[in-house]
């Protein structure tokens, strides 16, 4: 049974449609991460979740009741917000009290329940604080711990990484699956960060055009993403897509022509084929042997902290992203600027050209 | 093009009844011609400060600042020869984006085709190209942050400055715009300062990084040399992603030599280190461990796992050995679930000690394999 | 850039000063007047020399005016305490009406919302002499002349939109995200209202109240054609010094040294709470 359903959710404000039947179930427990690109409408879906706005159609059940049309006290959920939304003039302790005198809790036990919640966030020392005085990350925390304190049934979190900086944000990340697995809750997670919501989500919703076009495991979103905006959400650097032609089971990548099995005998078609940039391997000095690859150049390398990327142009002028290790990426960047681009046929995905949608090659 | 020199370069504020505040204290740092660096920092640490006395919107307070053998202290901005990016864009509203991008270059009288050429070139460089005839309040916050980079880019000044210049981008972009400008910089030898906060944006673009923070400079290195061979605590602590675990230990005399004890691990943590290195046994020490260095699967200690986070091109865990955390990063997928007791190794080369009062770097397993 | 030399600060500081002098002039003239005999102040040419005396204080807090041989009762006190009555009820029951209703205007769009708003504001635009004499009759008819709560009601057209459109402005500036957090936590719209968006808009509503009620001290002609002396405040009060016999220039002084003195102290209480929103912020950006 599932404890959130989100039922055929129709919303626009003015002749501008944000949701188009959007449907999702979310189980008991369980923690769904939200990704999709700004501006799909993530922080509206919260909010009508929420109460803070009412859908035009369709119909939202938490653990079994219909909660369309009720205020938003009256649903018993937490939320933490992106911009923190902390009372100031409130200590932190209040803002974290809040909940609780909301539901008439008595003193000491308020007392008990800000205390243990402020502990496994690490914010004991700072209860007294007002909002002011809190650093970015302990304001973050503050934020997070109104929302869980009360035992709330479900926890909708707007991006709640989003303006602390990377350390905190790493740190958090690693806290965050414990912290929610010690309160049972159901949560769900909305992010810009597509690393964010693989770390984080037991599934991922990817939200795009008015509804959720993919909800799968991490794993299966990223290896097989159901259309060009989801492979292209998930992946840094971003996956590379060309506009091709698929024809006796051959697709050309950038004029490389490439077997698909699977594809035999199916009828010509235009499509775009998209390979990741750890998919693509770089060969130099005769390295690629008898395989045949894409003549290319190496035109910059840029490090990053676990690999590097390496910007490749073909003869026409196409740019190619592929990634490999920081210790070959060195080699690369001293040798010489001639190399062939490699790139197996089981690693390339296949999306119709008209609708983005997913061509299956197995 | 020239090399940017930076002599004792301090910067103090006195706001009026207010304590004088220094934002950048005796700033030392020698950038050669056509070289990319990359000041970077946390808000509050010193870089914008110094990206202004560059170009010279604030007054140096002390120390001197040359641009190829030219003393800039008394020049006006104007005089610099400098190029700017700006992190809040600052396009000229009633002008076009091509306009804009072309403003300098038209200043100078450049011959009409050329700058024609330019732009388009440029405008290609950062993705503009369709955007060009439009008036910058029309576009995008990240589609003006490219023209405010084109305008910078486009101008062949002896030293471009770029503010936070990817902090509007959309994520998807990023990668292949770093590597553009990079390719584009580096093409035409120009010298190049980029201040950010985004150590990606750094450790891509640049050829050497000045960390800085609280208003000095912690580490000016290479990409390569912050990760492995890190000069103190704070540069330890804040490059790399996720970074480095740091853990208060002991230096230790074992059988085959110095070793050294986490006791918060208890007797679980114990690595040696070679006979080479010279450390006195009982010595207090920050021990670094690098999360890259970290190999779970095999290997002579065991750790709980608690977390594991699979990104799609390496795996974030985050282990327990007796209650003290440790954070591992593996390039592949990693078959473990929260729970489960794993054996990992801790290659010698992922191995820094910190000196415990001073955070200077005493120890780098690198500098030992290399 | 760098322009500490001593010259340029002594520069600034006589430049300063010149300025200072120019727009202080009036209230320093008055100061002095009050303290002065109208035989010193009408004594050609002037001089700033002169004996002070209280004599001007004296007379008016005692109600008697003496000028050229004969006395004059006159109530300039309960001139003083009308005014304060009137400008501090009204204010009160502006804040009252006011604020919900800017709250109303500030966070719901509603039909006619806008319309209803900008005709509050228009009241303010319209001459108050032009109202005046069908007001007079309606009052006269309904028992509402000479009466405080007569002129309380109609000062609400001076009141009422000042506060309403300040006070809009200041909930509007208050991130809705924190009411919906507190709706959210399980609080009543009621509680919201009064436990967040209240305090948090307190900055606007103080500076808004002191605004409103210094219209209201300074209103005349409301009170000149709308109640009699009963109800008079002090700003028609003062027409009794220009008697048959002359103008009272010293009890004239004096008397609006008295009657600035209730909205300046009330200007330096409040003043903590103007200052005191402005370091609030717990919502980023």
């Amino acid at each position: 049974m599932s404890f959130l359903i989100l039922d055929r959710l129709t919303k626009s404000f003015g002749a501008l449609k944000i949701f188009d039947g959007l449907s999702l179930s979310v189980n008991r427990g369980e923690t769904v991460a939200i990704c999709s690109p700004s501006g799909s409408g993530k922080t509206l879906l919260l909010r009508l979740i929420a109460g803070i706005y009412e859908p035009d159609a369709g119909e939202i059940v938490i653990d079994g009741r219909p909660v369309t049309g009720l205020a938003p006290d009256a649903r018993g959920i937490g939320m933490a917000f992106q911009n923190f939304a902390l009372y100031p003039h409130l200590s932190a302790f209040e803002n974290i009290a809040s909940p609780l005198r909301a539901r008439s809790v008595a003193a000491p036990e308020i007392e008990r329940r800000v205390r243990r919640v402020a502990e496994i966030l690490k914010i004991g020392h700072v209860l007294q604080h007002l909002p002011r005085e809190l650093s970015n990350g302990q304001k973050q925390r503050t934020a997070l711990a109104r929302a869980i304190v009360a035992d709330a049934r479900l926890l909708l979190l707007d991006d709640p990484l989003r303006n602390v900086d990377a350390k905190l944000r790493y740190e958090m990340r690693q806290e965050l699956p414990r912290v929610l697995r010690e309160f049972e809750a159901t949560v769900l997670y909305v992010t810009q960060d597509f690393r964010e919501a693989m770390a984080l989500g037991q599934r991922i919703g990817v939200l795009c055009d008015g509804g959720f076009v993919q909800v799968d495991r991490p794993q299966r979103i990223y290896s097989d993403p159901s259309t060009i905006e989801v492979a292209r959400l998930f992946g840094d650097p971003t996956i590379n897509l060309y506009d091709s032609q698929l024809a006796d089971g051959v697709v050309s990548l950038l004029g490389l022509g490439l077997a698909l099995p699977g594809c035999a005998g199916a009828a010509r078609r235009p499509c775009r084929v998209a390979v990741r940039p750890e998919h693509v391997q770089i060969a130099v000095n005769g390295e690629a042997g008898e395989r045949a690859g894409l003549p290319v150049t190496i035109e910059a390398v840029t490090p990053l902290n676990q690999n590097a990327v390496l910007l490749l142009h073909t003869a026409a002028g196409d740019e190619l992203l592929a990634t490999t290790t920081l210790q070959r990426a060195e080699a690369l960047a001293c040798g010489p600027r001639e190399a062939v681009a490699l790139v197996r046929p089981e690693h390339l995905l296949l999306f119709d050209r008209a609708t983005g949608a997913r061509i299956r090659t197995d | 093009m020239a090399d940017l020199m930076l002599n004792s370069v301090t910067k103090i504020y006195r706001p009026r009844g207010r304590e004088a505040v220094r934002a950048v204290s005796g700033l030392d740092m020698a950038v050669g011609d056509g070289e990319i660096i990359a000041l970077l920092g946390s808000s509050g640490c010193g870089k914008t400060s110094t990206l202004r006395m560059i170009t010279g919107f604030e007054a140096v307070s002390e120390g001197s600042i040359s641009l190829g053998g030219r003393r800039l202290n008394e020049l006006r901005p104007a005089e610099r020869n400098v190029a700017m990016a700006f992190e809040g864009y600052s396009l000229y509203p009633p002008l076009t984006v091509r306009d804009n991008v072309a403003f300098a270059l038209l200043r100078e009288r450049a011959p009409r085709e050329e700058v024609v050429r330019k732009v388009a070139e440029v405008a290609e460089l950062v993705g503009i190209a369709d955007s060009l005839d439009r008036f910058p309040s029309t576009i995008s916050s990240g589609q003006q942050q490219r023209a405010s980079l084109a305008r910078a880019l486009i101008r062949p000044a002896a030293l471009h400055l770029l503010d936070e210049p990817m902090s509007q981008l959309e994520p998807q972009v990023r990668a292949i715009l770093r590597a553009r400008i990079k390719e584009w910089l580096k093409d035409r030898g120009m010298t190049a300062v980029v201040v950010t906060h985004d150590q990606t944006d750094a450790i891509a673009l640049a050829d050497r990084i000045a960390v800085m923070e609280a208003s000095r400079l912690m580490q000016f290195a290479t990409p390569a040399e912050l990760r492995e061979r890190p000069a103190n605590l704070f540069v330890a602590s804040f490059i790399g992603e996720p970074p480095m675990n740091l853990i208060e230990a002991e230096v230790a005399v074992g059988a085959s030599g110095p070793r050294v004890v986490a006791p918060a691990a208890g007797s679980a943590l114990t690595l040696d280190l070679p006979q080479t290195a010279a450390l006195p046994a009982g010595h207090r020490v920050w021990l670094g461990l690098s999360p890259r260095h970290l190999a779970v699967g095999q290997g002579p200690h065991r750790a709980e796992v608690m977390v594991n986070q699979w990104l799609g091109d390496q795996t974030h865990l985050a282990l327990e050995i007796d209650g003290l955390p440790l954070t591992a990063v593996a390039a592949g997928m990693v078959d473990a679930v929260p729970g489960e007791v794993v054996p990992f190794a801790v290659e010698p080369r992922g191995i820094h000690l910190f000196d415990c009062a001073e955070g200077a770097a005493i120890y780098h397993g690198s500098a030992e394999a290399a | 850039m760098q322009h500490t030399s001593w010259h340029w600060r002594l520069f600034k500081g006589i430049c300063l000063a010149l300025i200072s002098l120019f727009f202080l002039f009036p209230i320093l003239w008055v100061l002095l007047m009050s303290f002065q005999t109208n035989e010193d102040i009408l004594r050609v040419p002037p001089s700033p020399f002169f004996t002070p005396t209280l004599d001007n204080y004296r007379a008016l807090i005692a109600g008697e005016l003496t000028g050229a041989g004969s006395t004059l009762k006159i109530a300039y006190m309960k001139n003083i305490w009308n005014s304060f009555v009137l400008s501090a009820c009204s204010v009160l029951l502006s804040l009252l009406l006011g604020v919900p209703a800017a709250y109303a205007f500030a966070r719901y769009r509603f039909r006619l919302g806008e319309n209803i708003a900008f005709t509050l504001l228009s009241f303010r635009f319209a001459p108050p002499l032009l109202v005046l004499l069908p007001l007079l009759l309606y009052f006269q008819d309904l028992g509402l002349y000479d009466t405080y709560f007569g002129l309380i009601w109609v000062y609400q057209l001076i009141t009422l939109p000042l506060i309403l459109w300040i006070v809009r402005g200041y909930f509007e500036d208050v991130s809705p995200d924190i009411e919906h957090a507190y709706r959210i936590d399980g609080h009543s719209w009621l509680r919201s209202f009064l436990k967040i968006a209240v305090p948090l808009a307190r900055p606007g509503i103080a500076a808004a109240a002191l605004l409103a009620f210094i219209f209201a001290w300074n209103n005349f002609v409301f009170a000149l054609i709308l109640g009699s002396s009963d109800v008079q405040p002090v700003t028609v009060g003062a027409l009794a010094f220009i008697t048959a016999s002359g103008i009272q220039y010293g009890q004239i002084a004096a008397g609006l040294v008295l009657s600035v003195i209730p909205t300046f102290v009330l200007a330096l209480v409040m003043q903590r709470y103007l200052v005191e929103g402005l370091s609030l912020g717990a919502v980023k950006g």
